[in-house]
């Protein structure tokens, strides 16, 4: 059974939901005999609830490539990552207030006691708080906005909180009576220890494949596009997925030894796997002076951009902004080598004339393939893609799946004008360059 | 999202801050003076449910009107009724202490304290 987006989800939030919901099994009439009872069961279970996503959040990092598609790709599980990351912060803040407002209902210094007491549980707790909040300070950008990677350092110790919470947790936990505290807990965070490990062990020696460099092209001035050999196993993958790519070349100024995410532009079935990657920061900057025959290592393939070859063909409409031609690239070749009927109509966004990327080879790959038209926009010319636009270059536009990549403020407004045009969003794919 | 959780983030502490404050400015609450004395032997009288007496820290309680709201099911407070339960307050019976509210909630029920010469502090 194939799981849908949506499902996958709800399966998600479910399991970080069960540990508290199993907690409302063994209520008992005292805990509503008083307001201040209620704010303690309410404290209580806000804990249950803030752990259980976290340790699902922590899960969630573990980036097995594949296992992103049910979700509809890496960017989508991220969010999702992002989203039980947030709620949990949101609910551990609520916990000790709602249990020191609940001994409030004794006395004031009851509830400054509750919070601050010398019980070993209340100061794992206060650890295990502190920490996350320095640790995601970075995330939610408490102090502006953080630099990539310091970001995804800070970011990595997140997982410590995890394990300082769980202390706590095992310490105190009474609403899971019995065996089922330790039960439960121990198979969450087993599962989110199992997570982390492959992300930070087994990915790091095993998941990562060498490649070297054994072309550059230069599509544009401030544009490079790779060729790689396999030194061991080839990838796998279908057009429009991306890989992490962690440079090693000694030579290089910035981003040694970091990994960061590339579209593949190559059609599957090339024997060299080819990356185009356009200067962005400090990092993709670097990488446009890599030298010939060094190694690169690649992690992957991610994402779930096209409909699976096997699901019944619909005509495709394609908005691509500057370098967010790569998936659309990779997917042309690919049907241009294989003879793969595609009915696909493009339009690629760009500035001006001087900043189309692979101009020539689009225009082939437009001319091998009869069903597919490509259109540009200009933006000098015709100011933002408008809908009106979309429906002189492609009639049907609003009967098509629309497919759209590129920078995020193209994104926002092509969604918005084909929504105009009554395309439907669930009709609507988006892969945006974010923070991965 | 972010700006949700930066101001919950503020909230949170400005909570704790107030608490705090609130805490240190409010009056300490005074001793009650020429507190009744009662000896082991008196507490032991009141040994049922019905009228359930402990002494804890050198403080004696009656628990009577509170044996319905205790978390834990009565006939687990039974056998500490007119007895010396310090030790059932600091263990819970599996070696957990009760929580500082749960302490600080039995003020309400204090009757006395116990006589001098007896009591474990």
């Amino acid at each position: 059974m194939r799981l849908t987006a949506k499902s996958s989800q709800a399966v998600v939030w479910l399991l970080a939901l069960t540990p508290g919901l199993l907690a409302l099994l063994f209520l008992n009439p005292s805990d509503f005999s008083s307001p201040g009872a209620v704010l303690n069961l309410l404290g209580r279970l806000t804990g249950i609830w803030g752990m259980a996503l976290l340790l699902v959040a922590a899960g969630l990092c573990c980036r097995v490539p594949g296992f992103d598609r049910p979700f509809g790709g890496l960017t989508k599980l991220w969010q999702l990552h992002h989203r039980l990351g947030a709620v949990a912060f949101l609910l551990l803040l609520l916990h000790p207030l709602l249990l020191a407002f609940s001994a409030a209902s004794i006395s004031l210094p009851a509830a400054v006691q509750t919070l601050f007491s010398d019980r070993s549980a209340v100061i794992w707790g206060w650890v295990a708080l502190l920490a996350l909040m320095i640790f995601m300070a970075p995330s939610f950008s408490f102090f502006g906005e953080a630099e990539y990677q310091r970001w995804k350092f800070v970011h990595r110790l997140a997982g410590v909180t995890v394990v300082l919470g769980l202390v706590h947790t095992l310490l105190l936990s009474r609403t899971l009576p019995g065996a089922w505290g330790p039960v439960i807990w121990g198979l969450w965070a087993a599962a989110a220890l199992f997570a982390i490990s492959y992300r930070w062990v087994f990915s790091r020696w095993r998941g990562r494949q060498p490649y070297r460099l054994v072309a550059i092209d230069r599509p544009a001035r401030n544009v490079v596009e790779l060729s790689l050999e396999p030194r061991a196993a080839a990838l796998r993958y279908d057009p429009g997925q991306f890989v992490y790519l962690t440079p090693t070349d000694p030579q290089l100024s910035a981003g040694r030894g970091e990994e960061h995410p590339y579209t593949l532009s190559s059609a599957p079935g090339e024997r060299l796997l080819r990356i185009a990657i356009k200067d962005l920061g400090d990092a993709s900057r670097a990488l446009q002076t890599l030298t010939l025959d060094t190694e690169v290592r690649i992690e992957g393939p991610y994402g779930r951009f096209f409909p699976s070859p096997e699901a019944p063909p619909e005509p495709e409409l394609w908005i691509a902004g500057g370098i967010g031609i790569t998936p659309f690239l990779s997917r042309l070749r690919h049907c241009a080598r294989t003879g793969e009927a595609l009915n696909a109509h493009l339009i690629y966004c760009v500035q001006d004339e001087t900043r189309v990327l692979f101009g020539e080879e689009l225009r082939q790959l437009e001319a091998q393939l009869p069903e597919s038209r490509i259109t540009l926009h200009y933006f000098y010319r015709e100011g933002p893609l408008e809908r009106e636009f979309i429906e002189r270059a492609c009639s049907d536009a609003a009967q098509r799946f629309a497919y759209l990549c590129g920078p995020l403020p193209l994104i926002d407004r092509a969604r918005g004008q084909l929504q105009g045009l009554g395309v439907p969003r669930a009709r609507i794919v988006t892969e945006e360059f974010v923070l991965l | 999202m972010k700006k949700t959780v930066f101001a919950a983030f503020v909230a949170f502490w400005s909570s704790v801050g107030t608490m705090l404050a609130l805490f240190a400015l409010a009056p300490a609450a005074t001793l009650a003076e020429g507190e009744t004395e009662y000896t082991l032997e008196e507490v032991a009288e009141h040994a049922s449910l019905e009228d359930c007496w402990m002494a804890i820290k050198g403080k004696v309680y009656d628990f009577t009107d509170y044996v319905p709201q205790h978390p834990a099911p009565p006939p687990v407070l039974e056998p500490w009724c007119g007895c010396e339960a310090t030790e059932g307050m600091t263990t819970k019976g599996y070696g957990r202490d009760h929580s500082p509210a749960a302490w600080e909630s039995m003020e309400a029920y204090q009757v006395g304290v116990l006589s001098e010469a007896e009591g474990p502090e």
